[in-house]
């Protein structure tokens, strides 16, 4: 059976099972009439006979289908001829992978092969095999341990059985699991990048990666040709990552804040009823859309305009990415300056006031600097949203990896370049895709840091005027 | 705060509030309002008030909790301005100037008309900064030996300066509740003001900050005219000459502070004054 | 007393002269100012009128596609087949039909190279369409008839710009402009609504590409994100605010939803592959990891907007159930619960909306492959809308433009409705 007909069993498994335990307890009790005798009520020992049901046989489901796969190909690679298991980790995965293959049309006719077919032929046969093994030794497991723990609940049901404590602490320890998938997932990211960024800093090292020059990864693809040096210097894409952040930071954060300021400082609540919405739509609107409009709209339309100044801008120029990424980022900027101006106290400002300041006034010199760090906060978790953008800048800016710090020029950053080396089909594990995952670490230790400074400024900020 | 026993007496107290006991008129008035409506979007908050302050005088508003004391207040520096739904009708006049006149800028209104509010409210800004405030956006001082003066003198007349003389780049929020609240008096005549307009100043305060405001008070009127909100009833009989009575949106009872104190002539006074509600 | 007085007098006269010296310099800056933000505010407002102004114009071509009346000579000779049964089993030659059939048509067309550029006129998909036409219309074998076929989509996009007719546009040359012109005064031209947009999946060819496959795709993907999201986002944000003892644990679990809900999406991607796919064999560009990532993606988003709608249901609620003797659990899941649930489903609603755009974390776990079959199910390779919209607009043919701007519509109009669901929940919610 697929692993979803199997999960599909095992609910159709505990419902009944629900059903069973419900009869059982009320037969504990001596009927139906002298239930209250029970300690709980007969829909709770139902429900506790059916999470022992479900629970222990979804685990065993899930962790088998971890190591299903990886166990499977080592028993395979086990019964391949010496010389085909002492083939270097490459090739001997491009020989396993054209096994899976093969194996999907079927078991293969041994009749009348050569050699080195039949062997080939012989490991088909044996991987379909093994998989069906498999896969019936996984189902039988499975309902056999639904069955043998929802048995022994059911002996442990008696008159002053506690079934709804130990239901209650079943659900306790379900929350608590699905609370501390949030920390799963973090450990997963920091594994899976760190274990990937290692084995990529074993064939380059780390200081020629965060400082070298040269960004070509296309040569060191060829598997005649080892990463070689200055292949993987990622300072052009920091450098190109930089400029395009810099370019969006200068249209969202006056923009933005100047739009706080209006909205919360000087708009009618008409004005604001109409603005908020026509806000939250720029900020709902998909990067993709962003990228879409950048790269067919804006780009030539600032190369149009370049040439008629008589500049040369690259028809994927950094400012055009940069432009539309600084409008994508207003309403974020925009709706955290709101909240940090709303956050200074009111009679700050009506001291102001009271004394004769205009408005602008008050803005400039209360409002503002009290609401400093909130906005530096804001901006932290801005640039931190600009490094991370990807769409954007994979549509509209370019993949040479040029050093320079003219706006009008090609350049690529590292969100580009993660997508540009791990989209289309190659092997996994060459220095090329290993690459993707050190610029992720890299890309994952800055958003990070700038995520947690801002987070930390942002809330001794309110503390203060909590 | 009203509770409810007190509410239902308030049916009758519409009829017994005609008009407004007392006396009204100042000999020398720095300040005179007439027919003073305000009302928030369709609630009237201010119902007919009509009084003057007193130049050179402490006038003291009292009355029980949303008897709109405050509000009135506002109106005498337009700060009400600042709440979009709040409309105010009738004659405001500072030195027979009326105040809500459409070629009146309120700036140099309140530049005239000074406030110092209920909760201490310095800016996150340091102690010379804070009282330098006013002249530097009002252009009083020419240079920065003249912004000093101004700093300097404004902290005495608050009594602020010899407990601050050595911290005046500090920040202002780091000073104790009372010391906040002289340095937002200190920050309000360093703009020279003719009037100040107290909001509720001490009741933030422990007792003893609150003796020096009110001594302060006492200094000050030789100066500046003041209106001063209170809920305590005896702050409004030490530092005040004329005092005030509103209840719900009307103004009472007016007239000499001992007067009023010691004698009532409105039943709704003499009930506030002794305590039965309030 | 009368000379401090007078100090007094000259001084407060000085000062409003002071004031008054500088005040109509100040309120031109308070002017300025008040224009500045008015600038902010209508540069956003510009913005937003641009984008989708552009998106729609140049989304107006998609809704139409012109068609052809073509003389089809269903000759056997040229067909190869003679029996109605050969023809209903696919059998016959139906471009040679085709070609030959315009040759028909336009006589004077001798040369290879210009009888290359006549058949280029219709759609690629022509000779499958007069296949199918015959199909049903068996009858028809040997004889000559009149069927309507797609027109090649740079025609298309010729006749789209309403050009003069005769002149040369982009992609079309001198005869082929001729022989259009021909075609519409002879009135076999159609413009047509394009149905087929919604119910044909991709293709190469510009004019038969559809949206439906990625439709399907974003469907299943957004089910698996809902089914996991939803209840595990409501599990986490019901432990973290009824059960958590304050410790240090609970403390490492809210840092991380707060980052994680800042993480870049791509990094969610990386995940995707490196675990998902990679680790525990997962296939590829199937909308089940697709799901699996959307949901680490939206699931702080959820957890914390659940969080803070369980915070707003008053303790009074809680203490009330604990006091007639239910249990800790039993108010949570019966009292509290089904008061937040409006919030809650606020915050889903928002993280569905977020999940639904989302285009980069896809693109690392292979979603982007060209993939002209709809998926069936949740282990099929697929794409999703926001990725077909990047593919497509990485396209070079023109009429590929005016398909993204409509897919793009698709998906804005998807998330509108979304979002005012959204709207209107709270309102709602906040009323009562």
């Amino acid at each position: 059976m697929s692993s979803s007909t199997l999960i599909f069993a095992i609910l159709f498994l505990a419902l009944f099972s629900y059903w069973f335990g419900i009869q059982k307890a009320v037969k504990v009790a001596g009927g139906l009439g002298k239930v209250k005798h029970l300690a709980s009520l007969p829909r709770q020992f139902g429900m506790l006979t059916g999470f022992w049901c479900g629970i222990p046989a979804l685990l065993v489901l899930l962790i088998w289908s971890v190591f299903e796969a990886n166990v499977v190909e080592s028993l395979l690679i086990s019964t391949l001829p010496e010389q085909v298991q002492n083939l270097p980790g490459s090739e001997l995965g491009l020989y396993l992978n054209d096994i899976k293959v093969m194996a999907g049309s079927g078991i293969v006719s041994l009749d009348g092969l050569a050699d080195d077919k039949l062997v080939t032929a012989q490991a088909v046969n044996y991987y379909i095999q093994t998989n069906q093994n498999a896969s019936w030794l996984k189902t039988a497991l499975i309902i056999v341990i639904a069955l043998a723990s929802v048995a022994y609940v059911v002996s442990r049901f008696s008159l002053d059985f506690r079934a709804r404590n130990q239901l209650e602490s079943i659900i306790r320890w379900i929350l608590m699991a699905s609370s501390a998938i949030a920390v799963l997932t973090t450990l997963g990211i920091v594994l899976s990048v760190l274990f990937e960024s290692i084995q990529f800093f074993s064939s380059v090292p780390p200081w020629e990666f965060l400082f070298g020059t040269q960004w070509s990864p296309q040569i060191a693809m060829r598997s005649d040709q080892v990463a070689g040096s200055g292949a993987f210097g990622a300072v052009p894409l920091f450098a190109g990552t930089l400029l395009i952040t810099l370019i969006a930071m200068t249209i969202s954060v006056p923009v933005g804040l100047m739009t706080a300021i209006y909205l919360s400082q000087y708009a009618s609540a008409k004005m604001r009823s109409f603005a908020k919405p026509m806000l939250e739509i720029l900020a709902g609107v998909p990067t993709v859309v962003y990228g879409f409009f950048a790269a067919l709209t804006v780009a030539p339309f600032i190369r149009d305009a370049g040439e008629w100044m008589g500049l040369s801008v690259a028809s994927e120029s950094a400012l055009a990415a940069g432009i539309v990424m600084g409008v994508m980022i207003i309403p974020f900027v925009s709706s955290l300056s709101d909240d940090a101006i709303n956050a200074v106290p009111t009679p700050l400002k009506e001291g102001s006031l009271g004394m004769g300041a205009t408005p602008s006034e008050t803005i400039k010199l209360v409002l503002l600097p009290a609401a400093i760090p909130g906005i530096v906060g804001a901006i932290l978790l801005a640039v931190s949203r600009a490094i991370g953008e990807t769409m954007i800048v994979v549509m509209a800016a370019g993949m040479a990896a040029n050093l320079t710090a003219n706006p009008l020029e090609s350049v690529t950053t590292v969100t580009v370049q993660i997508v540009t080396l791990l989209t289309g089909d190659q092997e996994f594990d060459t220095p090329k895709t290993l690459a993707a995952f050190a610029l992720g670490l890299m890309l994952f230790i800055t958003t990070l840091a700038l995520n947690i400074i801002a987070l930390k400024v942002v809330r001794k900020y309110r503390e203060q005027y909590d | 705060m009203i509770d409810l026993s007190s509410s239902e007496s308030l049916v009758s107290d519409e009829i017994k509030i005609k008009e407004t006991v007392g006396d009204i008129f100042a000999d020398d008035a720095k300040m005179s309002m007439r027919n003073v409506n305000v009302f928030y979007d369709e609630k009237q908050a201010i119902k007919n008030v009509s009084l003057d302050l007193a130049r050179n005088q402490v006038t003291a508003l009292i009355g029980p909790s949303g008897c709109g004391k405050s509000t009135f207040l506002r109106c005498l520096n337009r700060m009400n301005d600042t709440i979009p739904i709040c409309r105010v009708e009738g004659e405001l006049k500072l030195e027979g100037d009326n105040i809500y006149a459409k070629n009146l800028d309120p700036v140099l209104l309140r530049a005239r008309v000074g406030m110092v509010f209920q909760k201490p409210n310095p800016f996150p800004k340091s102690i010379y900064d804070n009282v330098a405030y006013g002249p530097k956006i009002h252009g009083l001082a020419t240079n920065k030996a003249e912004l000093d003066e101004i700093v300097v003198s404004s902290l005495q007349k608050a009594g602020l300066f010899n407990e601050v003389k050595d911290r005046l780049e500090a920040p202002g929020t780091g000073l104790s509740g009372g010391q906040q609240q002289r340095l937002c008096i200190a920050r309000t005549i360093a703009v020279s003001p003719e009037v100040i307009l107290m909001d509720e100043p001490a009741s933030a305060l422990d007792p003893i900050a609150t003796a020096v405001i009110e001594e302060l008070i006492d200094e000050l009127k030789e100066k500046y005219t003041i209106a001063i909100v209170t809920h305590s009833m005896q702050q409004a009989a030490r530092v005040s000459q004329t005092t005030a009575y509103f209840h719900m949106g009307q103004l009472v009872e007016m007239g000499k502070t001992d007067q009023i104190f010691t004698n009532p002539t409105h039943e709704l006074t003499e009930n506030y004054i002794t305590g039965r509600f309030g | 007393m009368t000379s401090s007085n007078n100090t007094a007098q000259s001084v407060e006269l000085t000062t409003t002269e002071k004031v008054a010296f500088s005040l109509k310099k100040r309120h031109r800056k308070e002017r300025n100012f008040r224009w500045a933000g008015k600038l902010a505010v209508s540069f956003g407002f510009l913005l937003v009128v641009i984008l989708l102004t552009d998106i729609f114009l140049k989304a107006r071509p998609a809704f139409h596609q012109n068609w052809v009346t073509i003389e089809i000579d269903y000759r056997a000779e040229w067909l190869g087949v003679d029996s109605a049964e050969a023809v209903a089993q696919g059998e016959g030659n139906y471009r040679s039909v085709l070609r030959k059939s315009l040759y028909q048509m336009f006589p004077e067309v001798k040369n290879r190279r210009a009888k290359r550029e006549l058949a280029k006129i219709v759609s690629t998909n022509a000779e499958f369409a007069i296949q199918d036409f015959l199909k049903e219309n068996p009858e028809n074998i040997g004889k000559s008839t009149q069927v309507r076929v797609r027109l090649d989509d740079d025609i298309d996009s010729y006749l789209k710009d309403e050009p003069e007719l005769g002149s040369i546009g982009p992609r079309i040359n001198e005869r082929q402009a001729k022989w259009i012109q021909r075609l519409v005064e002879d009135g076999r031209v159609e413009k047509l609504w394009n149905t087929e947009f919604f119910s044909n999946g991709d293709s190469r060819d510009p004019e038969l590409a559809g949206v439906k496959g990625a439709l399907t795709g974003t469907l299943l993907t957004m089910l698996v994100t809902l089914i996991l999201s939803f209840p595990l986002g409501v599990a986490a944000a019901l432990y973290l605010e009824e059960f958590a003892p304050r410790n240090r644990w609970t403390d490492i679990i809210e840092v991380n939803i707060n980052n994680l809900a800042a993480v870049p999406s791509i990094i969610f991607g990386l995940l995707g592959l490196a675990v998902i796919i990679n680790m525990f064999g997962l296939p590829r560009s199937a909308p089940l990891v697709g799901g699996i990532v959307l949901t680490l993606m939206t699931l702080p988003t959820i957890i914390i907007a659940s969080r803070a709608s369980i915070k707003a249901v008053p303790p009074s609620i809680r203490e009330a159930a604990l006091g007639l003797g239910a249990s800790k659990m039993q108010t949570a899941f019966g009292h509290v619960l089904p008061m937040a649930m409006p919030g809650i489903l606020t915050g889903t609603i928002i993280g569905m909306a977020q999940a639904l755009g989302e285009t980069a974390p896809l693109l690392m776990i292979g979603m982007v492959a060209f993939i002209v079959d709809v998926p069936g199910g949740v282990t099929d390779a697929a794409t999703v809308l926001p990725v077909q919209i990047y593919l497509w607009a990485d396209s070079p043919e023109r009429a590929f433009l005016a398909k993204t701007s409509a897919a793009i519509l698709v998906l804005l109009s998807f998330l509108l409705v979304m979002n005012s669901c959204a709207a209107l929940l709270r309102k709602k919610f906040e009323k009562n």
